[in-house]
């Protein structure tokens, strides 16, 4: 008995473990989803995503399918609802969809048609399943589940596995030609350039000192100053204006010790 | 621990989809590492070199009857039919593609990333030859193409599904004039496809669900998505068919989605609109045969035993797509979504010659998608011409009066629309005459009365871009017809000249098709 | 017992869980309080904080090309995955299969590469 298979479910009965983590998290799931449509701003929309992938991803290890759980854990929760994160900064993340409708009664019809669908793939999959039961799986699972993957997919799709890769490629091409302007010769600066441009007189070719790096006190009111003593204004950012401290500003305030 | 070895695979078998794979991730190469200036020719010569190899393997292989890889691809007649069919219109596509004599820099914009509007945008769209990228995107979407009406597994056709839809979608953002429509189009095709492609993932998914029981080619009883298995199962399962009929339905959707037919055809018009024209009369072409091709092994090979389950319902959306297509063509002041309209009509028809499940349904369909593909790349090389100082010309009112002005040209686009229409002499007629034969073969009169009228509905709309350009006085606004470049002239050329010899001596070709119309089991 | 595997695994979420939960509701009660407007200022990595334009700031488009370079590679790697795990049984034919794969997303990789996609400037 190895370890992939002591970690698999059984096909048949629903074991209690099983079924309390189900019914916890199948509303979590629920939740989710309907947070990620009801949500005005898009990160909290995208965060409401990963709640309803996450529930997935331990709902497909429930399911005898560590692998996959994994997979649904790493690359959809991990990669692309970071991508979803990336995508939404690009627009702006306060930037919202507008809500005037151009064709009208499009939303209520969008609603009907949804629910509609829903009722009908639901009823029609709860007609057809119910008092099935499961059958298959110990077969599939019987070498271990990431065995049996790699069987499939060494065997069976092994030429599918292969052109997978053209997906791939094409993805890259397709970044590189919607988001990447190349910069001809000159228009870029070589490295030489940049480190000669960054010890030319009249730069200062060092980070700038932190706030209250040399100042007496840990107040943001105090200056900045550099060694020699003198007021600098690459302490703060710029919202915060160099200037001297005026003698009450100065005089202790009973809170260092 | 038990060994896995590699399944039996019939290398000359898949030749064509290795030998354009290959030479696609060489196209990548070449962009890599070839300087910019050489890159156009040596893609041009490549992806040419590559598809007419391919189309050689094809036809080297024209007797091979196997199923290979596992199980996961079959070649028998309609798939090396449909893949040479593919082949022969890409390498037109290509040639439209390849066109740099009617604009400076060729139809394609150099650095899509280049915001529209911006100085060095309009720098780029006068001055700099178009980005070469569109090769190797065009030889993926024809691997993609020839997986998708090879696959004998639905999972392998998934993946045929997206590797042919991926470069699509790319390709329709790059058009040199009007980038905004075009990358609009672009973005619309991406997400309504993203959205079909699900539908047919769930499809999929349920049709696994109804396969439970059945034993499959690997010997357990776990069901499978292989059509050999899903056929069994339709025949014998015990499972409740609302699986199967969901799942049916479903990946109907997906397939429907990519052959344009309605109530799946609202992107059509947009798309068919903003992308460039010759990607445009790529999609219009090798699409549709990819996408019907899977469509009539799906039907045929797995869900053949439930046929009179399906029929009434597809052929429903037959007769609505033929209805709506015709109807809404009639309506259009753009000669693209005019086009496009007609595609949406011409894939109503296609779906009448897919719903007879026979023999003579099978023939008559691949026959009708050679024909219709050819017509519909000269309809767009004949777009591609017609052009003032912002580019393409295509609205309407802007063709009056070009019979006068030029023609030949006037005459040669009058031919496309009457094939279009489907008066005899051109093979329009005798495509939809061997499709409706096999319909009212099959029983369907009812699709076949539907279709006739259709016809005549759609044929108003041809028929007024004829009259418009032969009866109407040239204006000052009427934009010149260029003298088309070799390639062009080249892709003319064969799209006319098939059309005519499809009109007129369809025998051999009808002959191919019955030869071919087998699957596999 | 068959989730039984998984405890272990639920046990550490749930330590985790307690233990941020614990720190963060700890700090406030048993830390001094001496605030001022330069630690109350956003901590952005030491560079400057500047304030946040209308619409929240806009990221420049390449770290989307970035992102999306992530995403294929860690697509790639999740197909190693099953590969290392069968491959004593897999055998030779395996290991061609998978190099013939990661050399096709490797033209990927050389396309970014000399193009310029990986250039931060």
């Amino acid at each position: 008995m190895t370890t992939a298979q002591t970690v698999l479910a059984a096909g048949g009965a629903v074991s209690t473990g099983e079924a309390v983590t189900f019914w916890i998290l199948a509303p979590l799931a629920l939740l989710g989803a309907i947070g990620m449509v009801w949500a005005r701003n898009a990160v909290h929309s995208a965060l409401w995503l990963v709640l309803t992938m996450l529930c997935l991803g331990v709902f497909y290890v429930l399911q005898a399918g560590p692998f996959i759980g994994m997979v649904q854990i790493i690359v959809y929760t991990g990669a692309i609802m970071m991508l979803f994160l990336f995508v939404l900064m690009l627009v702006g993340r306060d930037s919202s969809d507008s809500l005037i409708e151009t064709l009208r009664g499009q939303r209520v019809a969008a609603v009907a048609l949804g629910l509609g669908f829903a009722a009908l793939i639901g009823t029609g999959l709860f007609r057809a399943l119910e008092g099935t039961s499961a059958v298959g799986l110990d077969a599939a699972n019987a070498n271990g589940n990431v065995q049996g993957i790699a069987k499939l997919l060494f065997t069976k799709y092994v030429f599918a596995f292969e052109v997978t890769s053209a997906l791939l490629i094409t993805a890259a091409v397709g970044a590189m030609v919607l988001a990447h302007v190349e910069r001809r010769k000159g228009e870029r600066l070589s490295q030489v350039e940049q480190m000669k441009a960054r010890f030319a007189p009249g730069n200062y070719p060092g980070p700038k000192p932190g706030p209250g790096v040399f100042a007496t006190s840990s107040s943001v009111a105090t200056p900045g100053r550099l060694p020699d003593g003198t007021l600098t204004d690459g302490v703060h950012s710029q919202i915060l204006p160099t200037r001297e401290l005026t003698s009450s500003e100065a005089a202790p305030k009973g809170t260092e010790k | 621990m038990t060994e896995i070895g590699l399944p039996p695979i019939n290398y000359g078998a898949i030749t064509p989809m290795l030998i354009l794979f290959g030479a696609s991730c060489v196209g990548v190469f070449v962009e890599a590492f070839v300087p910019k200036a050489q890159r156009h020719l040596v893609q041009l010569v490549l992806s040419l070199g590559a598809i007419t190899a391919a189309l050689v393997t094809v036809v080297w292989q024209a007797d091979t009857r196997t199923v290979t890889a596992g199980g996961a691809i079959a070649i028998d007649g309609p798939t090396l039919f449909l893949q040479g069919a593919i082949l022969v219109l890409g390498v037109v596509s290509i040639l439209l593609i390849g066109e740099r004599s009617l604009e400076r820099g060729g139809p394609f914009v150099a650095q899509a990333a280049i915001v529209v509007g911006s100085d060095a945008d309009r720098n780029q769209t006068v001055r700099q030859p178009g980005a070469t990228d569109i090769y190797p995107l065009s030889l993926f979407a024809l691997t993609g193409m020839l997986l998708f009406v090879a696959a004998n597994d639905l999972l392998t056709m998934f993946i045929g599904l997206e590797v042919l839809s991926l470069p699509l979608y790319l390709m329709c953002a790059l058009a040199r004039r009007r980038r905004l429509l075009s990358q609009e189009a672009a973005l619309k095709y991406f997400m309504l496809g993203a959205y079909a492609s699900a539908f047919f993932l769930f499809g999929l998914a349920l049709v696994y669900g109804f396969t439970a029981g059945t034993p499959s080619g690997s010997g357990d009883n776990g069901g499978g998505v292989d059509f050999a298995t899903i056929a069994a199962a339709v025949r014998n399962s015990e499972v409740s068919p609302a699986l199967l009929y969901a799942g049916i339905a479903l990946i109907a959707v997906g397939l429907l989605f990519k052959a344009a037919a309605a109530p799946f055809h609202v992107w059509t018009p947009d798309v068919y609109q903003g992308a460039p024209t010759p990607v445009t009369g790529f999609m219009a072409a090798c699409t549709k045969v990819a996408a019907f091709g899977a469509l009539l092994r799906v039907l045929h090979v797995a869900f053949g035993g439930a046929s009179w389950a399906y029929t009434p319902v597809l052929g429903a959306v037959a007769a609505l797509t033929m209805l709506v297509g015709a109807v809404l063509a009639v309506t259009q002041t753009d000669i693209k979504r005019l086009l496009a309209y007609s595609s949406v009509a011409n894939a109503g028809y296609l779906l009448v010659g897919a719903l007879a499940v026979n023999k003579q349904g099978l023939a008559s369909t691949m026959f009708y998608l050679v024909a219709y593909g050819f017509t519909v790349l000269a309809g767009f090389a004949v777009v591609t011409l017609v052009r003032d100082a912002d580019g393409e010309a295509t609205h309407l009112s802007r063709w009056a009066g070009l019979g006068r002005r030029s023609p030949l040209f006037a005459g040669v686009f009058t031919f496309i629309l009457l094939a279009f229409a489907g008066i005899p002499v051109t093979s329009g007629f005798t495509s939809k005459f061997a499709v409706f034969g096999a319909a009212s073969g099959a029983g369907h009169t009812w699709l076949v009365v539907v279709g006739v009228l259709s016809s005549m509905i759609l044929a108003f709309p041809y028929l007024r871009v004829v009259v418009m350009m032969w009866l109407s006085e040239p204006g000052e606004s009427t934009p010149s017809v260029l003298v088309p470049g070799g390639l062009t002239a080249a892709a003319l050329t064969i799209g006319v000249a098939a059309t005519l010899v499809l009109g007129v001596a369809p025998e051999s070709l009808l002959d191919l098709t019955n030869r071919a119309a087998e699957f596999v089991p | 017992m068959s989730l039984s595997a998984w405890v272990p695994i639920v046990g550490l979420l749930v330590l985790g869980a307690l233990f941020s939960l614990f720190s963060v509701a700890i700090a406030p009660i048993v830390g001094p309080k001496r605030y001022n407007r330069a630690k109350l200022e956003a901590y952005e990595c030491g560079i400057e904080p500047t304030p946040q334009p209308i619409g929240g700031g806009r990221f420049p488009i390449k770290f989307y090309l970035t992102a999306m370079l992530f995403i294929i590679f860690d697509i790639e790697v999740i197909f190693l995955y099953p590969w290392a795990v069968s491959f004593n049984a897999l055998g030779l034919f395996g290991f061609v299969e998978m190099l013939l794969f990661i050399g096709t997303v490797f033209i990927a990789y050389a396309y970014v590469w000399r193009r310029g996609g990986l250039d931060w400037d």
